[in-house]
């Protein structure tokens, strides 16, 4: 039985070529990502940083539900779950570089670090206090290390049920529900403000209360993607011959009930920012609509459409093959739908803010320009959505041609970039995955979770 | 369903029943008198509804001026009201549909009460809209009717007509999953009733058969109910929500409205879930359905649901804050530090703070305290309501509209009006149904009973994994060359899984058979038309006479017989019973064969 998982010299080297891929595109994109060039470094290092840590701790969280919601078909497979949690680490080390970026300015993802815009700005000014570098490197310091102590513990815990054997107290597993109700309030709560920090900020004059739940579907959507990707991947390796199709068949239901769930959060955060029609607020759906519309309808269609319609069946969660394919298409969705969270901003930002990086900060009185035009946007914005003209739009596409890549859509740079970041995040995944027995024999649940069937009720299916 | 069961689960179901057992706990209650505490619940109930229905007379007579809604509150009790019952209507479905999909097997002893609760719910909360229309004889305007007048239609564009198709959507779909439910129940007491009130239950269980087909259809439509019934579930709340939320009002204008009403809702409809549930398990006798799991279970829920409301609201102050808008930021004061500031405290005290006792395992599972906590969430989650309505219209813009608002007592009147026909329904309910869904209950019996499954567990059910030293016979070693599945994009289509329908049948034929063993020691007839000599008639006037059964017939007297003959008339006063009793004392020993032969022999019953 191949309870083992090996990583391979193959694997490793398919995984390293590809990290070198990424690398080599964040640095053309450096010195030639045409205009704006450092802005679109910087947002393709925290758009792909921000993804893959969010879906690193949705995994714990996942985790959590699980062993509270005494949860017995995860058994089987908690394994990877654990691994995809150990890649937060990492994710916190990406983000001390952005962190030190906010301190030495070396970068302009958020405008709110530039002391002259604050001054300029009343709106931003009064958010100061929250919308600061030392709070932000702070509170992601502290959460995202809060996070990654509860993952190690999870995982150690999962391993010491193997040590100890057969258990009748399931000592480990009793004390890892304690932890995991600790999790979940912790989790829930601290994981708001890094989204506000790190993503809602970038629109720094824009809120939603939405925002932080509506984001955070997208991870767990992306997680649970990834999970049926690896499992998919592995079993075709011949590794975990008792993750079955009735697993995978459950899994399909939490894409598509997910992927619905993200649908629901989208469009009530859309409809009611649409309805009430307020300036400050819909002009971030504004912009979108006039000027990403690739971004805006294409996020709609991916996650949205896309697997709404193709796992509506039974049969389509039961085959490795469509099952795959949704999962593929929806992780990029959901990477697409963080580019259309963080790219449209900053876009904004170095249009109005700064003549580009190149140019040096200050380039005559662009940052006392800057928080004007912010707040002149949403008067604009508003007179647009009532039926005015777009005049940005024309401006903007005789700018750039018909698109402007890197930030109306994603380029190849971002692409093999994106590529880059997941090979490194599967080479830590794929390298916890091989500390450790895939099988977790002493799991209180492995035998539920082994017999495991889904029920189907269709009467007249042909087989 | 996996038939495996981990040792660490607790039972779901106590006191080592049988099928036939649970048939008698839960429909029992319907066959018996009430008792005193019902029957006095019952007038109480009664006595509110009355007074409910005249202060509604009261306000439809004298108009909405009754109430104490002014120009600048429009919205008071009436809305508050409302959105606290179809909050409450929400727990229902969630247990029905929602845990159906994700297999929580503890539904089974709650989820009857509270689909029954979710519906009468559901009609408390249709009838404030309606008494706050004023003009209540025009209250079809409400419909999209093409009406008389021109071309005037409702506001499509208003929330509150979505509400409308909303709820009623809901109320239907919930009403469909409740009764779909009942079918076989209701047939489980036909089977055990008489005459007039046998007649109805057949009437209100479709004659029910309880074939293979029956089931199978049956658990399709519940499964396709459930998968309606999960979107509607957050439809409905969302929808109530965007009546507040696309308005431009400070402090009813916030995204996060829709999820959070959700969780809202299902965080009190699991409040008054347990309100119910704790006094009803108590009356009922039903300790053994309705667990310490399941209340355990049931305030893990409350303590998740009532969390994430917590985060809802601090998400709220914050974002009130942080958007830099002056008049949101003192929406926000103004329910904190307002003159209303002790609905704020309220509804924070009860909904966030409280709850978090029962982070306590002792706590969870102490009936009394979750009674207790049942009643604070039931205040805390009208509180919530009130401060959104009330409180934020209290104060608009303009300081010199600044008004307060005090209930009439018509409006208190109409608000336990609401209470009374809630709870008449509820206890009529008791009276009609089993409060517990029979059929569900058993379809978990052979993984959940405390005989089968946690640390009691004796018997062994037929290929249960349960009990620590059972597990190494029940093992299944996966072994990669024997079972490595080739991964195809065309894996083979699924198979119909029928195992689990033909295991509720079989259970359920299971069940008849216990219940036709059991009742042939108190009750039992035999066929003695059996016996040469004797047809349908004759077999009709012995078992009037006390002979029912082959062994009484044996033993019996030939006078006394023979008496039964001639008291019937002429036309039976022929017969004659001289071998009878010994053909019965065959039948009655079982020697068939051997009374098969006599009768080749006998003529009519005689030698």
């Amino acid at each position: 039985m191949n309870k083992q998982f090996t990583f391979e010299g193959k694997q490793k080297t398919t995984l390293i070529a590809l990290m070198v891929l990424g690398l080599v595109c964040m640095v053309l994109t450096w010195f030639a990502g045409g205009q704006f060039a450092h802005e679109r470094f910087w947002t393709n290092f925290l758009h792909n940083v921000a993804f893959f840590t969010g879906i690193s701790f949705l995994a714990v969280f996942v985790y959590a539900c699980k062993v509270l919601a005494y949860s017995g078909w995860h058994s089987a497979f908690k394994r990877v779950m654990e691994a995809i949690s150990m890649f937060l680490p990492y994710g916190l080390v990406f983000m001390l570089i952005i962190i030190a970026g906010n301190y030495l300015g070396f970068h302009h993802l958020y405008h709110w670090t530039d002391a002259a815009a604050v001054e300029a700005d009343p709106i931003l000014k009064g958010k100061a206090s929250f919308l600061n570098s030392n709070f932000y490197a702070i509170y992601t310091i502290l959460v995202v290390g809060m996070w990654i102590i509860f993952a190690y513990k999870f995982r150690s815990l999962s391993l010491q049920e193997d040590e100890d054997g057969e258990d009748d107290n399931f000592t480990a597993y009793r004390r890892m529900k304690k932890w995991a109700a600790w999790f979940l309030p912790l989790g829930g709560f601290t994981s708001a403000g890094i989204i506000w920090l790190w993503i809602m900020s970038i629109d720094a004059h824009w809120y939603s209360t939405m925002f932080a739940w509506y984001t955070t579907a997208s991870w767990l959507v992306s997680c649970v993607a990834i999970i049926i990707l690896l499992l998919i991947y592995l079993k075709s390796k011949g590794y975990y011959s008792f993750v079955t199709q009735e697993h995978l068949h459950d899994l399909g239901k939490y894409l598509f009930g997910f992927s619905v769930f993200w649908t629901y959060l989208w469009f009530s955060q859309y409809m009611l920012i649409w309805y009430a029609n307020v300036g400050e607020e819909t002009v971030y759906f504004q912009d979108r609509i006039r000027e990403f519309p690739v971004l805006f309808y294409g996020n709609l269609l991916i996650n949205f459409v896309l697997p709404f319609l193709v796992l509506m069946r039974n049969d389509t969660k039961r085959k490795f093959g469509t099952l795959g394919f949704v999962a593929v298409a929806v992780l990029f969705g959901h990477w697409f739908d963080f580019f259309n969270m963080i790219k449209p901003g900053s876009l904004k930002a170095a249009q109005h803010g700064h003549g580009g990086h190149d140019g040096g900060h200050g380039s005559e009185g662009g940052h006392d320009h800057h928080g004007e035009l912010l707040i002149q946007q949403g008067t604009e914005a508003k007179a647009q959505f009532m039926g005015g003209g777009g005049h940005e739009v024309a401006e903007h596409a005789a700018e750039a041609g018909s698109f402007f890549m890197g930030f109306d859509i994603p380029g190849l740079l971002e692409i093999g970039t994106f590529l880059g970041f997941g090979a490194l995040f599967l080479f830590v995944v794929l390298s916890a995955l091989a500390k450790a027995p895939l099988y977790p024999e002493f799991d209180p649940y492995i035998q539920e979770s082994l017999h495991h069937e889904v029920e189907q009720h269709a009467p007249a299916e042909h087989h | 369903m996996s038939a495996v069961v981990s040792p660490i689960r607790e039972p779901l179901i106590t006191g080592n029943k049988t099928y036939h057992q649970i048939t008698e706990d839960l429909c029992g209650p319907t066959e018996k008198a009430p008792n005193l505490a019902w029957i006095i619940a019952f007038i109480i109930s009664i006595a509110f509804l009355t007074f409910g229905v005249f202060c509604i007379a009261w306000t439809i007579w004298f108009g909405i001026g009754s109430w104490d809604l002014n120009r600048t509150i429009g919205w008071g009790w009436d809305i508050t009201n409302f959105v606290w019952w179809i909050g409450i209507g929400h727990a229902g479905t969630l247990i029905s549909a929602i845990l159906l999909l994700f297999r929580q097997k503890w539904r089974t002893g709650v989820n009857r009460a509270a689909e029954a609760m979710t519906i009468f719910a559901v009609l408390c909360a249709a009838l404030f809209p309606g008494i706050h229309v004023g003009r209540a004889w025009v209250v079809f305007y409400f419909f999209p009717y093409p009406n008389t007048r021109g071309p005037l239609w409702p506001n499509f564009n208003s929330p509150l007509l979505w509400d409308l198709f909303a709820i009623s959507t809901y109320f239907t779909v919930s009403l469909l999953f409740w009764y779909t439910g009942l079918v076989p129940d209701f047939a489980s007491v036909r089977d055990r009733a008489k005459g007039f009130r046998k007649k109805i239950y057949n009437f209100v269980s479709f004659g029910w058969t309880g074939s293979a087909k029956h089931w199978q259809r049956w658990e399709s439509l519940s499964l396709i109910l459930a998968g309606i019934a999960t979107p509607l579930v957050l439809s409905v709340h969302t929808i109530v929500s965007f009546d507040f939320a696309t308005s431009v009002i400070p402090g009813w204008h916030t995204t996060i409205f829709p999820p959070y009403f959700v969780a809202g809702a299902i965080f009190s409809g699991f409040a008054m879930v347990l309100t119910l549930m704790l006094i009803t398990r108590k009356i009922l006798n039903l300790e053994d359905y309705i667990t310490i799991a399941h209340i355990e279970s049931m305030n893990k829920i409350i303590l998740l649901t009532g969390t994430i409301v917590g985060v809802a609201y601090l998400t709220e102050l914050f974002i009130a804050w942080y958007s830099g808008y002056i008049y949101e930021q003192f929406a926000f004061y103004n329910r904190v530090f307002g003159p209303y500031w002790w609905s704020y405290v309220g509804m924070m005290s009860c909904n966030v703070l409280s709850p978090q006792i029962f982070w306590s395992k002792k706590m969870r599972r102490n009936i009394f305290v979750t009674f207790v906590m049942s009643i604070f969430i039931n205040i805390g989650m009208w509180f919530e309501r009130f401060v959104i309505i009330a409180t934020t219209l209290a104060r608009d813009y303009l300081p010199s509209s600044w008004s307060w608002y005090d209930p009439t007592w018509v409006e208190i009147g109409i608000y336990l009006g609401t209470m009374g026909i809630f709870f008449t329904l509820y206890l009529l309910f008791t009276r009609v149904a089993p409060v517990v869904a029979a059929a569900e209950v058993k379809s978990i019996l052979k993984t959940s009973g405390d005989q089968y499954a946690g640390k009691n567990a004796h018997s062994h059910g037929h290929g249960h994994g349960h009990g620590h030293h059972h597990e190494t016979t029940h093992k299944v070693e996966y072994d990669d060359t024997a079972d490595s599945a080739p991964l195809s994009a065309a894996t083979p289509m699924p198979e119909t899984k029928v195992e689990e329908v033909t295991e509720v049948v079989e259970e359920n034929t299971m069940e008849k058979v216990v219940e036709e063993s059991i009742g042939i020691i108190d009750d039992v007839e035999d066929d003695l038309k059996k016996i040469e000599g004797i047809g349908p008639k004759i077999e009709g006037l012995l078992k009037a006479g006390g002979f029912k059964t082959f062994a009484a017939l044996a033993g019996a007297d030939l006078d006394a017989i023979q008496k039964i003959l001639d008291d019937a008339g002429p036309r039976y006063r022929i017969h004659d019973p001289a071998t009878w009793s010994a053909q019965a004392k065959m039948a009655a020993e079982g020697r068939w064969e051997e009374l098969q032969k006599w009768q080749d022999e006998l003529d009519g019953g005689k030698e």
